[in-house]
């Protein structure tokens, strides 16, 4: 076997588990499974690096690439262990922190006693800069070199980590913010600065400022993460370049991602979208759905022509409901990031009965301590991952991590807390908790996709992490899909997909244009400028760059507008005519109505790519037709199938044994390395030359 | 409840789904309905309603992420329009639209919007949408007509009428409404959107009843009703019996400042119900300030479900467990053709009447009184003389909860408890105006030991000549506080012309002319504070005081705390004298 030209290192830090890739161009994969070190997280980096960099026989100095995806940024904000930082704004609008746009949702609403939330940055590091710049970004008011340096002074006596800066319409005219933070950075050398205009220059100046918040609140503690991973990625021997996941589902230098820390804000949760969306080219299909269940949540997310669908609208830091970003809750930021939508819904979460006697599952997680009642670390409330364990999905006798499960502790805090309750046995009891977790998992689906316009319908549903694979069937079921997809590594998947995506770099310009005004050599040269600073940030040629433009379009009058992609070449008069028809077309698509107005053009984005060599899965043998009914099941045990009313013995599959082109028809179960998959009765599935699970819906009998 | 062995999991499951189903479908609506709405003023608010009802007009969900005031209204205009066209006339596709407020509506600029949805050829529910359009006629621009006499002069009002048949849109009645509007263009587009979101509720419903039947469907919508009715029952009866009352006082109606309104409500609770009598409520003004029944019975049932268990779902099952009267002819219950257009200032003093009377049912639950929404508007012509039209609100600070201090600039009670800021640069890159500040106010909140919100002050400079129409309360009367807590900051309207001259604003004027460089000021009320404030925790004025909430001129002469100039530290032995010093003067 020729050697690889090219070694990869994948490192995913999950709430649980820190997954450790080592893959290469010849489709080589080594995999490193351990805990989390939440106090120091580099500790199970270390071991796992370790571990793969034996277990593989490879030199740390043969490694070409490092990537790395992280939810530090995310965990940070959620949890508010984030930096003493300062805010400036323009003169008069310094309250805008504390005024925030936000709103009661749900229960919320009727609970007069209410607590607004605190805003990000208390008043008291609030600071205003006397100067004004108008919607086209004229000056109006003029801010000096001197009042600068001065405002500097009174924020520097405040002594803050860090330093946001957000003026007026800066996005039109960055003058005043560029100034503004070079004089605090002179006044605080130690702090970390940044301009709104630095970090996403967009229309919307509350919704900027808070990206940027966000972003000097993270950038402290995010840069001595990264400088410190690097340190222990060097001090292992591995001289390759880092690189970090970012939001919208590339990768960038770690010393960008440490300049600009809120790209990684979705670092994680990004990683899983891209995973599906490589292994949807291995399967040969180019539209899927993500679902992405663990230990506290489940993620949903859309790959179309093989790339993540993006959004601009996302929340960080908002209480889990239904959408993830519903108006009101958390701090809109404005960077694009992998549209992901994540319900409290893992095989973690706690299943509990209400005073209404319906029956609830989350989204309180038993989390990996004490960890369901079936681990018999003291968890007393009954999980997902016991009502799997009792319906025979689970293995008692092993799950991820080579914990054994007590069978015994799942039924007694299935019956207690929800049997009991509700006067069912504890079959129906696990199947009803099964099930409503189900709903809830739909529900994240439903977000990326029906609430967005989209038939779930023609998508394939490709499920992954540690307890997908065991509801992924049901789930394609309550969306009418007939085809579901579970790679053979899917306890590790989004490691997998750090290895598989391209460096890249997402930028905007806004400028309000009637179409029937629109420049197209003014839009021509806002397009170039955008893609020259852009490739500055690659270290390549031009030339291997791959550019991708689009236009946010809105009709005149409205405030939301649609992303709509352009053809490449040159922007002329005939690109006006495609984007607006283009915009009438996604218009109608998304609301179902046509108006007959005028659009308007509102930002400018570019996206650059800088294709690399990347992971690629070897096949493990040429299909052989002659495998079709060969696959021998290792056991059998009983597993509870609604449509076969109740437990019936099911043949149990070794997935490492398993050869491409082997066959079955559910109900079975198929045991991997650090999943599960399970295979309701009317469903088939087959196995493909990289042994990923290809499930069929059968026509119902 | 532990009678349940009739029920199967298969039941529990699809009652789950069912439910979930319902709930997701009028979320999804009311996001259409949002998303693509015309008016900035839906888009930034949300001041908008998605509803499922049943054939009997029973409200079966409702979408909880938008505005609560319109709770009652899709459900109270139903049977009208059962009334004008019976069921068995209604085909597949059609859609309905009404506004009419002595129809169950609440204003002309409220669109209520319905599309019947069909179970084997009958009717078995009505998708409903409801939002606050632009401009649809009227004396003054975007309905606010703060001192209009009639409804008539509030815009043009729908019976129940035919805007959709069989899928294909009514034209006539289309062009109507366009005719009817300064904002033809803007307001088509919400009204597609209204269209747009019974459309989606449609959709959803009629997917459910294929997959589950229509009887199965109706057993679950039952059964949700019947839940949430025991659930209001059970926590009804956690309020002590009894009768308590409440008041409040609202500034006026704009016509006459001699004129007092009060609204006053009687809250009898009793067998796990709610009786809600606003006997002795002034007559009905001549002016705009009435309240149609439908309003102020989404105002009544708030007020209650702010005293119940927050996370009963809001359906059918709340309407069964209160009870409400408004005599006829007063400023809740008026008689046609009395303006309903300012009637938020009614509904609120409603809502702060029952939470005032159920505050002494339960005082660990009680808040101070509140500021109202103010709303101005702002229109001209550009330059191609198309009309341009900037509706906008502002919210003042809530009252002084037990236990906590009231929240700086929200919505009070059943606008929702948001808050909002101006999107200044897409306003400027809209309009001809440059906002100057957008601010918290120090001092405003009223003092108390615990003390009320902060109103606002947002001060905005034209750049064209426009005309400029308010709409305020609670600023001759601020927000009072309670047991001893102090009314907070007034809030008021007025223009500082380009020669320096201030001319302040009566709170309900209208069409004032602006000119090029004339400043805009709209100031919002601060909350009442609650207790005395010299019983406010020092530390917690120090905090304020380094906040900027309070002035150190305040903590010293009304929250009696001596704090140094730097605003680090309390003088314990000063702030004791100044303490001590009020309580041997009220000794003598």
């Amino acid at each position: 076997m020729t050697a690889p030209l090219e070694t990869f290192l994948g490192i995913d830090v999950g709430g649980t588990f820190t997954d450790v890739v080592l893959g290469d161009d010849r489709g080589n994969v080594h995999v490193a499974k351990l805990p989390t070190t939440p106090a120091d997280p580099l500790q199970a980096i270390d071991g796992g690096i370790r571990q793969v960099l034996e277990t593989a026989k490879v030199s740390a100095a043969s490694i070409s690439r490092v990537v790395h995806g992280t939810t530090r940024a995310t965990n940070a904000i959620v949890e508010r262990k984030v930096a003493r930082a300062a805010f400036v704004a323009t003169e008069g609008f310094g309250d805008m922190l504390e005024l925030g746009r936000e709103a009661r949702v749900e229960a919320d609403r009727y609970d007069l006693h209410f607590a607004k939330p605190r805003p990000p940055i208390e008043p008291e590091l609030c600071f205003e800069a006397p100067e004004r710049v108008d919607a086209g970004g004229q000056i109006i008011q003029g801010l000096s070199d001197e009042q600068a340096a001065e405002i500097a002074g009174q924020v520097a006596f405040a002594a803050p980590e860090a330093v946001a800066i957000c003026l007026l319409h800066s996005a039109a005219n960055p003058l005043h913010e560029e100034r503004l933070a070079a004089a605090c950075r002179a006044a605080l050398p130690e702090a970390f600065v940044v301009a709104s205009s630095e970090v996403w220059p967009e229309i919307r100046e509350y919704e900027r400022a808070l990206t940027t918040v966000m972003c000097a609140a993270v950038g402290p503690e995010m840069a001595a993460y990264l400088s410190g991973f690097e340190s222990l990625i060097r001090g292992l021997g591995i001289h390759a370049p880092v690189q970090i996941m970012e939001s919208s589902g590339g990768v960038m230098s770690a010393a960008r991602a440490a300049r600009i820390p809120i790209y990684t804000v979705e670092s994680g949760g990004a990683a899983g979208v891209v995973a599906a969306g490589f292994i949807g080219q291995l399967v040969g299909e180019s539209e899927v759905i993500s679902f992405d269940m663990g230990g506290t949540t489940a993620k949903a997310g859309v790959v179309r022509n093989s790339r993540p669908d993006v959004t601009h609208t996302f929340h960080v830091g908002g209480v889990a409901s239904l959408s993830g970003r519903k108006g009101g809750e958390g701090f809109p930021l404005k960077i694009p990031v992998v549209d992901i939508a994540e319900v409290g819904s893992g095989g973690g979460s706690i299943a509990w009965v209400d005073s209404g006697d319906a029956l609830r599952v989350g989204p309180r997680s038993a989390g990996a301590d004490p960890g369901p009642a079936c681990y018999g670390r003291g968890g007393r409330e009954p999980t997902v991952t016991d009502a799997n364990l009792v319906l025979g999905y689970l293995n008692p006798a092993r799950l991820a991590g080579g914990v054994e499960l007590s069978p015994g502790s799942a039924h007694e805090a299935i019956l207690r807390h929800v049997g009991t309750k509700l006067n069912l046995d504890v079959a129906a009891a696990a199947r009803g908790i099964h099930e409503i977790a189900n709903l809830n998992m739909a529900a994240a689906i439903r977000v990326v996709t029906i609430h967005r316009g989209i038939d779930p319908r023609h998508f394939s549903l490709i499920g992954f992490g540690g307890a997908g694979p065991m509801h992924i069937a049901r789930l394609a079921e309550a969306f009418d899909i007939q085809s579901a997809r579970v790679p053979a590594a899917a306890g590790v998947a989004s490691a997998l997909g750090l290895l598989t995506s391209n460096p890249s770099v997402d930028t905007v310009r806004t400028l309000v244009t009637d179409e029937t005004d629109a420049n197209c050599e003014e839009i021509e040269t806002i397009f170039r400028k955008l893609e020259q600073r852009t490739a500055r940030e690659f270290d390549c040629e031009p030339s291997e760059l791959q550019m991708s433009r689009s236009i946010d379009v809105q009709y005149v009058g409205q405030a939301h507008s649609l992303n709509v992609p352009l053809e490449s070449g040159v922007f002329g008069p005939e690109g006006v005519r495609t984007v607006a028809r283009n915009f009438r077309d996604l218009y109608r698509k998304s609301y179902g109505i046509d108006l007959d107005r005028p659009t308007q053009f509102v930002n400018f984005r570019t996206r650059t790519t800088h294709p690399v060599e990347t992971l690629s899965l070897r096949a493990k043998a040429a299909l052989d037709p002659a495998n079709g009914s060969a696959a021998a099941p290792s056991g059998e045990r009983n597993a509870h199938f609604s449509e076969l009313d109740g437990f019936v013995a099911t043949p149990v599959y070794a997935w490492t044994s398993l050869e491409p082109g082997h066959t079955f028809s559910g109900p079975g179960i198929v045991e991997g390395p650090d999943t599960t998959l399970v295979v309701p009765p009317n469903w088939q599935v087959s196995f493909d030359g990289t042994l990923n699970a290809i499930l069929q819906r059968r026509p119902r009998l | 409840m532990n009678d349940t062995s009739h029920q199967s999991i298969d039941d529990t499951i699809t009652r789950e789904i069912v439910k979930s189903s319902l709930a997701v479908a009028v979320e999804e609506a009311s996001i259409v309905v949002v998303r693509s709405a015309y008016s900035a003023f839906i888009q930034e608010g949300a001041d908008a309603c998605a509803a499922i009802l049943d054939a009997r007009s029973q409200l079966v969900a409702q979408s909880d992420a938008t505005s609560l005031m319109h709770g009652a209204s899709l459900r109270a205009s139903l049977p009208g329009l059962l009334e004008d066209f019976t069921a068995d006339n209604m085909a597949e596709g059609d859609v309905y639209v009404t506004n009419d407020p002595y129809r169950g509506g609440i204003h002309a600029n409220d669109l209520l919007v319905y599309r019947p949805i069909f179970a084997s050829s009958e009717v078995a529910y009505f998708a409903g949408t409801l939002i606050h359009v632009a401009d649809l006629g009227g004396a003054y621009p975007a309905g606010l007509a703060s001192l209009a006499t009639d409804v008539f002069s509030e815009g043009l009002v729908l019976p129940p009428v035919r805007l959709y048949e069989r899928g294909e849109p009514v034209e006539p009645m289309l062009k109507l409404l366009a005719a009817n509007s300064r904002t033809p263009e803007t307001v088509l587009g919400d009204v597609r959107a209204l269209v747009a979101g019974v459309n989606v509720i449609a959709l959803r419903v009629g997917e459910l009843i294929e997959r589950h039947g229509a009887t199965e469907i109706a057993r679950y919508a039952a059964e949700a009703m019947d839940y949430a009715e025991v659930r209001m029952r059970e926590s009804l009866q956690e309020i002590p019996e009894g009768r308590y009352e409440g008041h409040f006082r609202v500034d006026g109606d704009g016509l006459s400042l001699e004129r007092d309104y009060d609204v006053r409500a009687q809250v009898e609770i009793a067998d796990g119900s709610a009786r809600v009598d606003f006997t002795g409520t002034s007559e009905q003004s001549p002016g705009a300030i009435n309240a149609s029944q439908s309003q102020i019975l989404s105002g009544t049932l708030y007020a209650v479900r702010c005293f119940t268990d927050p996370t009963i779902p809001m359906n059918e099952g709340n309407f069964r467990t209160v009870q409400a009267h408004f005599p006829e002819g007063s400023l809740v219950n008026p008689t046609p053709p009395a303006a309903c257009g300012g009637r938020v200032v009614s509904v609120t003093a409603g809502v702060e009447a029952i939470v005032q009377a159920l505050s002494s049912a339960r005082p660990d639950r009680a808040v101070a009184q509140s500021a109202i929404i103010h709303v101005y508007a702002l229109s001209g012509s550009q330059n191609d003389g198309a009309p341009w039209l900037c509706l906008n609100y502002d919210f003042g600070g809530l009252g002084a909860r037990s236990g906590s201090d009231g929240p700086d600039a929200t919505g009070a009670f059943f606008l929702g408890g948001r808050s909002v800021i101006p999107q200044i640069e897409a306003l400027e890159s809209r309009f001809p105006l440059c906002f100057r500040s957008a601010a918290l106010i120090p001092d405003s909140g009223g003092p108390g030991r615990w003390r009320g919100g902060r109103g606002t002050e947002c001060a905005i400079e034209l750049l064209d000549d426009a005309l400029l129409t308010v709409r305020g309360d609670r600023i001759r009367r601020p927000p009072a506080g309670v047991s001893g807590g102090h009314p907070g900051l007034s809030g008021g309207f007025w223009i500082e012309r380009t020669n320096g001259e201030r001319e302040d604003l009566h709170p309900k004027q209208t069409k004032m002319s602006l000119g090029a460089g004339d400043v805009f000021v709209m100031r919002t009320s601060g909350g009442g504070g609650l207790g005395p404030p010299h019983e406010r925790e020092p530390e917690l004025v120090l905090a304020d005081v380094r906040s900027g909430r309070v002035s150190l001129d305040a903590a010293r002469s009304v929250y009696l705390v001596e704090i140094d100039a730097s605003k680090s530290t309390i003088h314990q032995s000063a702030t004791r004298r100044l303490r001590e010093g009020l309580a041997s003067g009220r000794d003598h």
